[in-house]
């Protein structure tokens, strides 16, 4: 096809030339042509084929409105060939298809049996006998749902996204927004500007109908673009389609990267103190037969198809128009050498009289209250048939193109979002903004305004009130540019009609659902009166093109033609993302956030095998032996390092500290000794176990304190909150970070801690349950001996910047004692040994302290008011019918060991195991269970159910817990 | 047994460093190869950083007469910072090379071993920054210096902005220290558009 020379308009480069694949055809375009042009370009007219009835489809509308150009990209299913740019190169094949070319497919004979689709289709049948569902629904599956992705595709290209905070938030880039954008910007505020097309202008930016004398609208597009540009303090984001708008104007967006751009595409975010919507129309479709045949067309299609690309969308065209853009798109294409059958319009007078008297110039007919009716061709158009309105009269063009528009129909979707209502106006014809939400303003065409210079004043307005709405004292300003609106053309009436005189059953209200009026009728005759329930029993305007093509024409059309008393049509709604996006788009960079301990490094590099717990990575275990029973023999026998950097430490202090306390902790938290640690628990108002941990003096009213890593983010609020109303003088600050912890145990552990510390640290000196502080040479070390794993051990906190200089003098000076590394497998199955528990490993949150044997921690003298969970702990403590903690051993020797979470079972569920192990101290399989209380007697047997049991159960006993040095004498000597 | 205790830093840039020197047992980079006028980041996590609460903050000394009266100020003087967090809690900030004593009482908390500190310099601060913080530092209601709390991707900081102009600005941000290594991979990867290089703490101090 031959494209037009250059006009000023082109968004095209014609020295630059490119090649996309369409199938087995390669075609040729130029830089700055879309997929769909270029295809276009090549004598491509059929795109894709429809959704229910395999109809051929091709070019309706340039952005994107409706799923007629979806096709897959590069492997990427449903990429709207009209919103594209065409890349060298570029793989592109058409939707739908059962067959090589969309020009031959093979289940084109659905369209012969539309007849046995009425509305509802799915609802109605294959649902008696029951049977035949389940068979039905897998072909409805694979028929239904367009474009086909492959369960292992990975979508290339690097998603972005940007939080943008602002001013003023204006959507849409044409002269309304731009004057908006202008004016806002002008009172010194921050503004962003949002254009779906990737250039400012809006409709002004391709006609070269002349503005005002001398100055067609392209230049002032260009100009007031330029304006724009110029302002520093607007930041203008083209190739962006707006998908959101929420309360508080919050807007979300994305945008489409170019070749400059270093993300494919990237979300946006904006705050914005205040918003204005200056969307625009889009056209509202005329609904005749066969309205969506390949060769019909939008105005606004066939004209920037000429304007922007240099393509006239045939040779032979016929309009059938409700507005004045018909006109003077027809006049200019006519000038551009396109073949002009006709311009029917459906308006009967109130069009432009000038643009008629340039059509008679041109020898065009001009046939006022002629509307199209049906559009002839298997394939593609080849004639079609005008009515007058009223159906006295027809005629029958051959022609290849059919323009066709029945008038405008704003673009209300960023008001409808975040609550705003529309209201019918009977003037326009249009739903236009009834109520809109604070800080949220309205201009342009989406008024109903038509005049360029009444739509540019009313977005000067808004960008007015926009800035009122920041705070600028600009009431003189407002009144001065309103006086002048009013002195302005207002909304220009605007048609109502939906369609001529025509059946219905081959015309099709909704492309993207193949849902014709028909359908609608039969919705209608079976009772439904309210276009939202139409919508939804026919589908009409739920597929991706939303409400862009069926939006106006179903409320109408059912007000039109439904039996409901009440003639005011209903707008139906529409939903985020208004804009088909990629959930990769939403997912942004997707920086994954995770804690590393001052040890991280140096544990990856001795072979620790990482795992995420919480927010932090963990080493495991330091071999492929997954029972880490090396590790665990030599914390037993010699000693082990253990990275406890993650534990949650705090410092609490004031005058008040010791009350808070109290209030948090079961124990008598008065009774924290000077040099001693104090172990204690936290619960829940329900007496339930939330935490634990250890607490030490570390000066008057100043404590030092841990949690368990899990809770460490949540302890500071969890004391404030339960405090909130006391006005206690306390202060606490975090330090998790501040400190690594080393967790030295075994028998040798004190052998190295005696070669890197002058401090006395021998039993007497420190004993078990001691705290004392101390220097590694010249590094303060916070010192405990603490007994978790069971062994003689210390657990030294250390400052993180000191962390792996410790642990490498320990590691070295500790290697004549058989010092290892141990990581958290190795340490589970040493304390679970000894019985300790583990927060949310043996505990659930109906889990208390008492259920846990815990309950020697709870001090029943204190005032009950002043501990957390008190009260419920009190009427727990003989409560029956409670889960109990149990450990078990396995009845039959050499059964193996059963899984975390199994369900002990008799006739019904009883309990579960929560750990169990392969114990090396012990030579067999130990574990622990949460268990009904009647179960916990020791010698009872569990039976423990796992997964493809295939119904035998394992057998264990009931016995008591620790399982190793029950005395403790390891760990205290 | 006596080996060197050096401390090390939670931030480790992967430029190369041209000149370094020992201070308290941290190494500290005043310059990396190959900086030149674009983004840069740069790691303060070794200056001594101090939490203050107290009921009456403005009576503390020392210090309380510096301490601003609002939380969201920063108090700015050559080698100090002092921000006010909220009524009884703010953080001082020293940039001094010899590190001052920390006052003992009881108000006072060191907390340079806590977090994770980097000053983000030069132009497109703030384009940078927007990628991954959804707060608005580039507020004109808001004149530098000033102090945000909230999450810079993703994760609780603090974020200081101490110049913000036309062509750029610095902002100093400090979160959990474990977060370190993924806050500068994000921010490398959020900068990679700006050039985002290394920078020793001269940087930050010429700015």
């Amino acid at each position: 096809m031959k494209r037009l020379n250059q006009l000023p308009t082109f968004r095209i480069q014609p020295g630059k030339e490119l090649s996309i694949n369409f199938g087995q055809k390669r075609c040729r375009g130029l830089e700055g042509d879309t997929i769909a042009s270029a295809l276009y370009a090549n004598d491509v007219r059929i795109f894709g084929r429809s959704l229910k009835y395999h109809r051929p489809r091709g070019l309706y509308s340039l952005d994107g409105e409706c799923s007629n150009t979806m096709m897959a990209v590069d492997g990427i299913p449903n990429v709207r060939a009209e919103n594209t740019p065409a890349v060298d190169g570029m793989n592109v094949k058409a939707q739908n298809v059962f067959g090589k070319t969309p020009d031959f497919d093979m289940m084109r004979f659905m369209d012969e049996l539309s007849w046995a689709m009425p509305a509802g289709f799915y609802y109605q049948t294959l649902h008696k006998p029951a049977r035949i569902w389940p068979l039905a629904i897998k072909h409805i599956r694979k028929a239904a749902g367009l474009g086909i992705l492959s369960p292992d595709f990975h979508l290339q290209g690097k998603f972005d996204e940007i939080y943008i905070s602002t001013d003023v938030c204006v959507i849409g880039g044409g002269p309304a927004g731009m004057c908006a954008a202008l004016s806002a910007a002008d009172q010194g505020l921050r503004v962003v500007l949002l254009e779906n097309r990737p250039w400012l202008g809006g409709y002004f930016e391709y006609r070269p109908r002349e503005y005002q004398k001398g100055v067609p609208f392209y230049q002032r597009a260009w100009e007031l673009a330029e304006s724009v540009g110029q302002t520093p303090t607007i930041r203008t984001f083209k190739n962006t389609a707006m998908i959101g708008s929420y309360h508080n104007n919050l807007i979300t967006a994305f945008q489409r990267g170019n070749k400059s751009d270093i993300f494919t595409e990237r979300y946006l975010e904006i705050r914005a103190r205040s918003v204005v919507v200056a969307t625009g129309c889009i056209e509202r479709p005329l609904l005749f037969e066969n309205n969506e045949r390949p060769g019909v067309m939008q105005i606004g299609c066939a004209h920037r198809l000429a304007r922007t690309w240099g393509l006239l969308a045939g040779k032979r065209a016929a309009f059938s128009v409700g507005h004045d853009l018909g006109l003077e798109a027809a006049i200019d294409l006519a000038d551009l050498g396109l073949d002009i059958a006709c311009v029917a319009d459906i308006r009967q007078d109130s069009y432009d009289s000038n643009l008629a008297a340039e059509l008679e110039k041109r020898n065009v007919p001009f046939l006022p209250g002629w509307v199209a009716i049906r559009a002839h061709g298997s394939k593609t158009v080849n004639a079609v048939t005008l009515s007058s309105i009223n159906a006295t009269r027809q005629r029958k063009l051959s022609c290849d193109t059919v323009v066709a528009s029945a008038g405008m129909t704003p673009v209300t979707g960023p008001v409808i979002l975040p609550g705003g209502k529309l209201k019918y106006d009977n003037h326009t014809g249009f739903f236009l903004p009834d109520t809109i939400p604070p800080q949220m303003h309205v201009a342009g065409r989406l008024l109903g305004l038509n005049n360029p210079f009444a739509i540019e004043t009313s977005g000067l307005l808004a960008g007015l009130k926009a800035a009122a709405d920041c705070g600028k004292p600009v009431e003189n300003k407002l009144k001065e540019i309103a006086e002048n609106q009013a002195t302005l053309p207002g909304p220009t009436r605007g048609t109502k009609l939906v369609t001529g005189p025509i059946k219905g059953k081959e015309t099709f209200i909704c492309f993207d659902e193949d849902c014709t009026l028909k359908n609608i009728n039969q919705a209608m005759h079976r009772g439904f009166d309210v276009p939202e329930l139409i919508k939804r029993f026919t589908s009409a305007g739920t597929g991706p093109g939303q409400g862009g093509i069926p939006g106006h024409n179903l409320p109408m059309y059912v007000a039109e033609t439904g039996e409901s008393p009440d003639r005011n049509p209903k707008p139906t709604t529409v939903r985020p993302p208004l804009v088909p996006v990629y959930l990769a788009t939403y997912a942004g960079s997707n920086h994954d956030m995770s804690k590393r301990t001052p040890m991280h490094d140096s544990q990856v590099k001795a072979g620790g095998k990482m795992e995420r717990i919480g927010v932090w990575n963990r080493a495991r275990r330091f071999s492929s032996d997954t029972s880490a029973r090396k590790e665990i023999e030599n914390v037993r026998n010699n000693v082990g390092l253990l990275d406890g950097s993650t534990l949650g430490k705090f410092r609490i202090f004031g005058p008040d500290a010791l009350k808070a306390l109290q209030r948090v902790y079961v124990s008598d938290m008065s009774k924290v000794a000077k040099g001693k640690v104090k172990y204690s628990a936290m619960c829940n108002e329900d007496g339930c176990l939330m935490d634990d941990g250890i607490v030490v003096k570390i000066g008057e009213n100043d404590y030092y304190m841990t949690a368990s890593t899990g809770r460490a983010g949540q302890t500071i609020e969890w004391i404030r909150y339960h405090t909130r109303y006391d006005e206690w003088n306390f202060h606490m600050v975090n330090l998790t970070d501040a400190y690594g912890v080393i967790n030295m145990a075994g028998p040798n552990s004190r052998k190295v801690l005696e070669k890197v510390t002058d401090a006395d640290v021998s039993n007497e000196a420190f004993p078990f349950a001691g705290y004392r502080e101390f220097l590694i040479q010249n590094v303060p070390v916070r010192a405990m001996r603490l007994g978790f794993v069971g062994e003689l051990s210390y657990e030294l906190h250390v400052h993180s910047s000191y962390m792996q200089s410790v642990w490498d003098l320990l590691e070295i000076t500790g290697k004549e004692f058989g010092i290892q590394k141990f990581g958290l497998e190795a340490q589970n199955i040493l304390r679970m040994e000894k019985g300790h528990v583990i927060i949310g490993s043996e505990s659930e949150q109906r889990t208390t302290i008492h259920d846990l044997g815990l309950g020697f921690l709870w001090y029943r003298n204190k005032p009950e008011a002043k501990t957390v969970g008190a009260f419920a702990l009190k009427d727990t403590e003989h409560q029956k019918g409670r889960l109990k903690l149990v450990g078990f051993k396995m009845k039959e020797p050499g059964t193996r060991v059963p899984k975390d979470g199994s369900p002990v079972v008799d006739s019904r569920i009883r309990g579960y195991v929560c750990t169990a192990r392969y114990s090396w101290a012990l030579k067999e399989p130990i574990g622990m269970a949460l268990v009904d209380d009647d179960l916990c007697g020791e010698g009872t047997t569990l039976n423990i159910y796992e997964d493809a049991c295939k119904g035998k159960l394992l057998s264990a006993k009931v016995v008591s817990i620790p399982f190793y040095d029950p005395d403790g004498k390891r760990m205290r000597c | 047994m006596t080996i060197n205790l050096e401390r090390r830093s939670p931030v480790k840039l992967k430029g190369q460093p041209v000149k370094t020197g020992i201070r308290e047992g941290w190494q500290a980079v005043s310059g990396y190869a190959r900086a030149g006028k674009g983004l840069h980041i740069v790691d303060l996590s070794h200056f001594s950083r101090w939490d203050i609460q107290d009921k009456r903050l403005g009576k503390i000394q020392p210090y309380g007469d510096m301490i601003p009266e609002k939380p969201g100020q920063i108090f700015m003087e050559p080698n100090l910072l002092i921000g006010r967090l909220n009524a009884t809690q703010a953080v001082a900030w020293h940039f001094s090379e010899l590190k001052p004593d920390m006052p003992q009482t009881q108000a006072f908390t060191d907390i340079t071993n806590a977090a994770a500190a980097l000053a983000l310099t030069g132009p497109a601060v703030f384009d940078m920054a927007e990628k991954l913080c959804a707060l608005d530092l580039a507020d004109p209601l808001k004149t530098p210096p000033f102090l945000v709390q909230g999450p810079f991707s993703h994760v609780p900081c603090h974020l200081w902005v101490l110049d913000r102009t036309d062509s750029g600005g610095c902002l100093a941000l400090t979160c959990s220290r474990g977060y370190a290594h993924d806050m500068v991979n994000s921010i490398l990867e959020a900068g990679a558009e700006y050039n985002v290089e290394f920078a020793g703490e001269n940087m930050f101090k010429e700015w």
